[in-house]
């Protein structure tokens, strides 16, 4: 959308989800769902199958508007498209890693995992520039995939500060999440996964409801881990002052985050660490794992309180020290809110054409 | 971390039961998991009730289709 800003004619190439038009189009960015017309035995394979019907529709789209200036893959998913597409076309290929295989999977063998470490390696090999979200991304791509080092640029994803402005119904939104008025309300936000360490973080709340019994802990998102984390937090006698709220619109995330004493981000890996910069846009103090991108966003006990991951006796004693200084918790917001304007899309899509120009140069075909 | 919702989940993706029309019998579905009809039910009432899929009866049968949601966070174990 930002590039579509600038000017520029972005077509996105995705999967068709229920009840999104197959074809849709705002300003100049033309949005592709594409459905997957067969079935597949497993998801590695339904994978390659998805990427030759992205490739049919690449190639379609190629005899309607022209080939494209450039093609920009994200991660292994549509690695077998994206060049296939480079090679058909003989446009420049650029490759985002949000994350490796080998991170998401703490390293531990399969076969599926050997099969997508070969794609990114493929990737980053066909890619003309590789664009890292974080610095430490930009390290696991140059040491696990061996990428030369003027390939790989580092492009932080950004935030719209402007989406987090404007009036907020505080009290009806902690109303919705069991958050009654004068209570503090902790929030965790993300993928119910084993990385995320939402775990850490539901048993480091008895010690934080000890310190600050008015609290309440709110947990937003989704995803395979619910029922565990459900049931630590009834081992942690916690079940009764702890909300999970499933997935919850971008809009009602904006109130989440505007009506929250804090934000923790317990992760034991984050490759970038949105929710950071999403909560200091929203005015709000964090404690993040001083993992991954996360510690590069935060700067400690400057815009936020780092801890180290797998500890929830650390997560307690920052949390419990935000709730309890006001004057804390307000100079941590104020700087993370100064920070965040660095992050604006506007600046990371002129870095985005300055790696597709550099793209088009390096790429020659005879 | 139970590995059968995520398993359940990532299959009828990857069958394509993403709407009503593409609702899969869940007796087929069974048969492909090789589990029995009555086991496939337990875990599809987890999903069901977590909002990730729905269940509906068409000309006798009991088929389910994944929600949006159900889409979501079938994509999100592998990214």
């Amino acid at each position: 959308m930002a590039l579509a800003s600038l000017g520029h004619e972005v077509h996105v190439i995705t999967l068709d989800f229920p009840g999104a038009p197959y074809e849709e189009l705002q300003g100049s960015l033309y949005i592709h769902r594409v459905p997957v017309s067969a079935p597949a035995p497993s998801f590695h394979s339904w994978v390659l199958l998805f990427n030759n019907f992205f490739e049919k529709r690449v190639g379609q789209l190629a005899h309607e508007f022209g080939p494209p200036d450039v093609l920009h893959i994200h991660d292994w998913l549509t690695v077998p498209a994206g060049v296939a597409a480079k090679h058909l076309l003989r446009v420049p290929l650029v490759m985002t890693f949000h994350s490796t295989e080998a991170s998401r999977s703490s390293n531990s063998p399969s076969t599926e995992s050997a099969m997508v470490e070969g794609l990114e390696w493929w990737g980053s090999f066909e890619a003309a520039r590789i664009i890292a979200v974080s610095g430490w991304m930009k390290s696991e791509v140059l040491t696990r995939l061996k990428t030369p080092e003027d390939k790989v640029e580092q492009i932080p994803n950004a935030v719209e500060p402007l989406k987090f402005e404007g009036p907020v119904d505080a009290m009806a939104a902690r109303a919705r999440w069991n958050v009654g008025e004068g209570q503090k309300m902790i929030t965790a936000v993300g993928r119910l996964t084993p990385q995320k360490g939402f775990d850490d973080l539901i048993r480091a709340y008895p010690a934080i409801r000890r310190a600050v019994p008015e609290s309440r802990l709110v947990i937003v998102g989704d995803g395979h881990m619910r029922t565990e984390l459900e049931s630590i937090a009834d081992q942690e006698h916690v079940r009764e002052v702890t909300t999970f709220t499933g997935f919850i619109s971008d809009g009602e995330l904006v109130e989440a985050l505007r009506s929250s004493d804090v934000v923790v981000v317990p992760s034991r890996f984050e490759p970038f660490g949105i929710i950071a910069l999403e909560a200091m846009a929203a005015g709000v103090p964090l404690v993040v794992s001083r993992v991954g991108g996360l510690k590069e966003i935060v700067d400690d006990s400057m815009d936020g309180i780092e801890v180290e991951p797998n500890n929830p006796s650390a997560i307690a004693e920052a949390t419990i020290r935000i709730l309890s200084d006001k004057e804390l918790a307000s100079r941590l917001a104020a700087r993370g809110e100064e920070k965040v304007k660095s992050y604006s899309w506007e600046n990371v899509a002129k870095r985005t054409l300055g790696v597709y120009q550099d793209a088009a140069r390096r790429t020659k075909y005879e | 971390m139970s590995e059968s919702p995520k398993v359940l989940l990532s299959t009828l993706m990857v069958l394509g039961a993403q709407s009503l029309e593409k609702a899969i019998p869940i007796d087929e579905l069974a048969l492909k998991l090789g589990i029995g009809v009555s086991e496939l039910q337990v875990e599809l009432d987890k999903l069901t009730g977590a909002g990730y899929a729905v269940t509906t009866r068409q000309a006798g049968r009991v088929r389910v289709y994944l929600t949006g949601t159900g889409v979501i966070t079938a994509s999100s174990a592998y990214s």
